[in-house]
């Protein structure tokens, strides 16, 4: 063995022992040899996301870089868990991962629920919009004017503090950018490693004003675990003083001047100090009518597309088992397409499939309304399709013996007493699809659970607002379930 | 008259009727008789086309149904047929999410656009016709199977039918029962209505028939 190599490895050894005995790395993560990271993977470029032109590399980012040279200083394995971004603190909470490393910005509403580290990047905000604005230059000119946003991001924040704004906010920059390009709002605002990341993905978009802003992206820890914290600000230390920080963001084009700054005594200790503070008051004065008013957009969802799925679910229905032989197949598969694919699915496609197509653009309250509808339309028919079955082939015949017509029939003695026989599983539908109605939620519609989730994340509040929330939703099914059962007595009693 | 000429009627490989000449003469009272199985049924259905020939031809002047039209044209026709018959079923067939009333209007009003209140007279009348008047606003479920009969009979007859078709109306019913609907049919007889009748009862056949049929 080469005498440098000894030296070289002595010099290592010394290094990573000064380091753990600054701040060593907790016991169990030392002995479990493993630090897991939450992160989203889904529009996670730069920061970690999979190349669809190279899909062979597996993860790539800058954070998987980060990630990987923390773990050759700490001796242990990073290894990363998907993670919805807007549910970071929550999954970190549960245990299910013990690090974040995704972008995240120690807001001061994370700073009551987590335990931030040094800041390992300081990235600033990028302004792009559409390709048919041309009068904006920065977020003043957007008075008035729609402006998509990562949900809970430090854009999000600046754009709240703009008045006069319509902020719509998103779950992905994808999805904010998608927007922009087909017009349905005129621009968004990203932290800058994001806007640059995604530039070749939307050519079409164009960056305006300087970059500006300047904030911190660090690792976030459970609160109660502080010697993790430090342990990860020391080895975060020894990246930058060595240069593997700037050599890794070099390689991805993210070394600004502005990152001069991250050695700075108070840039390293902007959160070292954060306490653990209690977890945030909840101002029900603001939380309740918000609440409310997520409570009358579920309703306003679910009532309008119950009606369309009921209505849509009888047409089906009929034509299954009256309609000529090629509708009756286009029923069939109807039923079976919409009830064999996720409504997830058929909600993305919607909004931002037919979004991409000019002129068949919906907003995202048709989208929600039409995806239920046409989703919830399938059951129904199938529903209808049993209760329809199930009335005596004989008492089509009395109608038609009488000279109704078969339509006549169906509609004056068949349908009536079906939907009679429909009325117990449509309500069950009916509830069913006031709660699955949250699904809406991933196209931008801001209903009940979206705003118990928002609210719950700045806050920390699940259980009281959980049970607050919850409430709300009880209040409005289970009247309905009351009348529905008030209804089938009543026809108990007349025996029909 | 509904006429019925060279009737032909199989099912699969089974001929159930083969040349059938019938006539219903107006006033009078058909019976048709036979054992289970022999078509009884199927030839009251025939006439007024719930059931669909073969062969032949049904005619109700100046409605004529040869066999083999296409299905849009026979619909057609057999609806304008259904229009100037009735018919009562075994089962009954009320319709249980009308009341009694509503069940006797519901033709009247969608078929021959009758307003409400003159349908809802003509009803009470017919209702009183068959003993009952008194339960216009009961459901079907809650009739008994005398009642629910009458109540058919007086549905049929509420579109002024020329033929009056009556599937087995008592096999379903108790004694008493039958005495009253019995009584129903006989009073119809006595007014001159025209009457198609299947029966298994060879006393009440051979009481009521003028014109006697036997299947087999
Ligand atoms: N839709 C059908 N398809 C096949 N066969 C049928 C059909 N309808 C009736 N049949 C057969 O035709 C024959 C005559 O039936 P129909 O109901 O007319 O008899 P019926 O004389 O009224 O008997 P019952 O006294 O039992 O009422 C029976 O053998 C029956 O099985
Ligand atoms: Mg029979």
């Amino acid at each position: 063995m080469s005498r440098v190599l000894v030296a070289l490895m002595l010099a290592g050894a010394m290094l990573t022992g000064a380091l753990s005995a600054q701040a060593p790395l907790p016991e169990r993560y030392r002995e479990a040899g493993v630090i897991r990271w939450g992160a989203d993977a889904e529009g996670g470029a730069p920061f970690v996301y999979l190349d669809a032109g190279q899909p062979a590399r597996g993860e790539v980012g800058f954070e998987v870089d980060l990630a990987k040279a923390l773990g050759e200083l700490l001796g242990v394995e990073f290894r990363r868990v998907q993670a919805p971004y807007e549910n970071l603190v929550q999954v970190l909470d549960r245990g299910d991962c013990d690090v974040v490393l995704n972008g995240f910005e120690p807001t001061p509403a994370r700073r009551d629920l987590v335990r931030f580290s040094r800041p390992y990047y300081i990235f600033q905000q990028q302004l792009s919009v559409g390709p048919q604005v041309r009068d904006v230059r920065s977020l003043a000119d957007l008075v008035g004017r729609r402006v998509g946003v990562l949900g809970q991001s430090r854009s999000h924040e600046l754009l709240r503090a703009q008045p006069g704004l319509e902020v719509v906010v998103y779950e992905s920059n994808v999805t904010a950018y998608e927007d922009v390009v087909n017009g349905r709002n005129a621009a968004s605002l990203a932290d800058l490693p994001i806007a640059r990341a995604m530039r070749p993905l939307f050519p079409q978009l164009v960056d305006v004003g300087e970059p500006f802003d300047a904030f911190y992206y660090c690792m976030a820890v459970r609160r109660g675990e502080p010697d993790l914290q430090r342990a990860l600000d020391a080895a975060l230390g020894e990246l930058l003083a060595n240069g593997s920080l700037e050599r890794i963001y070099r390689a991805w084009d993210l070394w600004v001047p502005a990152e001069a700054r991250l050695g700075d005594a108070e840039v390293a200790s902007a959160f070292a100090d954060d306490g653990v503070r209690a977890a945030g008051a909840i101002d029900w004065g603001m939380a309740l009518p918000l609440l409310g008013l997520g409570a009358l957009r579920t309703l306003g969802i679910s009532v309008a597309a119950f009606v369309f799925a009921v209505v849509l679910g009888l047409v089906v229905a009929l034509l299954r088992l009256h309609g000529p032989r090629p509708l009756r197949w286009c029923a069939v598969a109807y039923v079976e397409l919409l009830r064999g694919t996720p409504i997830l699915v058929q909600l993305l496609l919607l909004y931002y499939g037919l979004g991409q197509i000019e002129g068949m653009q919906l907003t995202a309250m048709q989208a929600g309304v039409l995806g239920l509808g046409l989703n919830y339309a399938a059951y129904e028919a199938e529903i209808y399709r049993g209760a329809l079955s199930a009335i005596p082939r004989a008492q089509r015949e009395a109608a038609m013996a009488l000279g109704l017509t078969t339509a006549q029939s169906l509609r004056q003695v068949v349908v009536p007493q079906a939907l009679r026989l429909s009325l117990a599983p449509s309500t069950n539908d009916f509830i069913a699809l006031f709660k699955d109605s949250s699904i809406v939620m991933v196209i931008t519609v801001v209903e009940l659970t979206k705003q118990y989730q928002m609210l719950a994340n700045v806050t920390g509040r699940f259980i009281v607002l959980g049970l607050v929330t919850s409430g709300f939703y009880l209040l409005m099914s289970l009247p309905l379930a009351y009348a529905a059962r008030r209804f089938e007595q009543k026809l108990d009693r007349d025996g029909a | 008259m509904i006429e019925l000429r060279g009737l032909g009627k199989r099912f699969g490989e089974r001929v159930l009727f083969e040349g059938l000449d019938l006539d219903l003469v107006p006033g009078r009272t058909t019976v048709i008789m036979g054992r289970s199985g022999s078509g009884k049924s199927t030839l009251l259905r025939m006439i007024n086309q719930l059931e669909r020939h073969d062969a032949g031809v049904v005619r109700l002047s100046p409605i004529e149904i040869p066999a083999g039209l296409p299905h849009a044209e026979w619909s057609r026709r057999a609806t304008a047929l259904r229009r100037r018959t009735g018919m009562v079923f075994q089962g009954y067939q009320l319709f249980g999410h009308l009341n009694v009333l509503d069940n006797v209007t519901l033709a009247p009003r969608i078929v021959q656009r009758v307003p409400r209140a003159a349908a809802e007279q003509q009803a009470r009348s017919l209702l009183e016709l068959v003993g009952m008047a008194q339960a216009v606003t009961r459901f079907p479920a809650r009739l008994s199977g005398g009642e629910a009969q009458r109540v058919a009979i007086a549905r049929a007859l509420a579109t002024q039918p020329e033929v009056l078709l009556l599937d087995e109306p008592t096999s379903a019913l108790d004694p008493g029962s039958t005495a009253d609907v019995v009584r129903v049919i006989g009073d119809l007889k006595a007014r001159g209505f025209t009457l198609a009748m299947v029966t298994h009862d060879p006393v009440l056949g051979h009481q009521l028939a003028d014109e006697l049929i036997e299947l087999d």
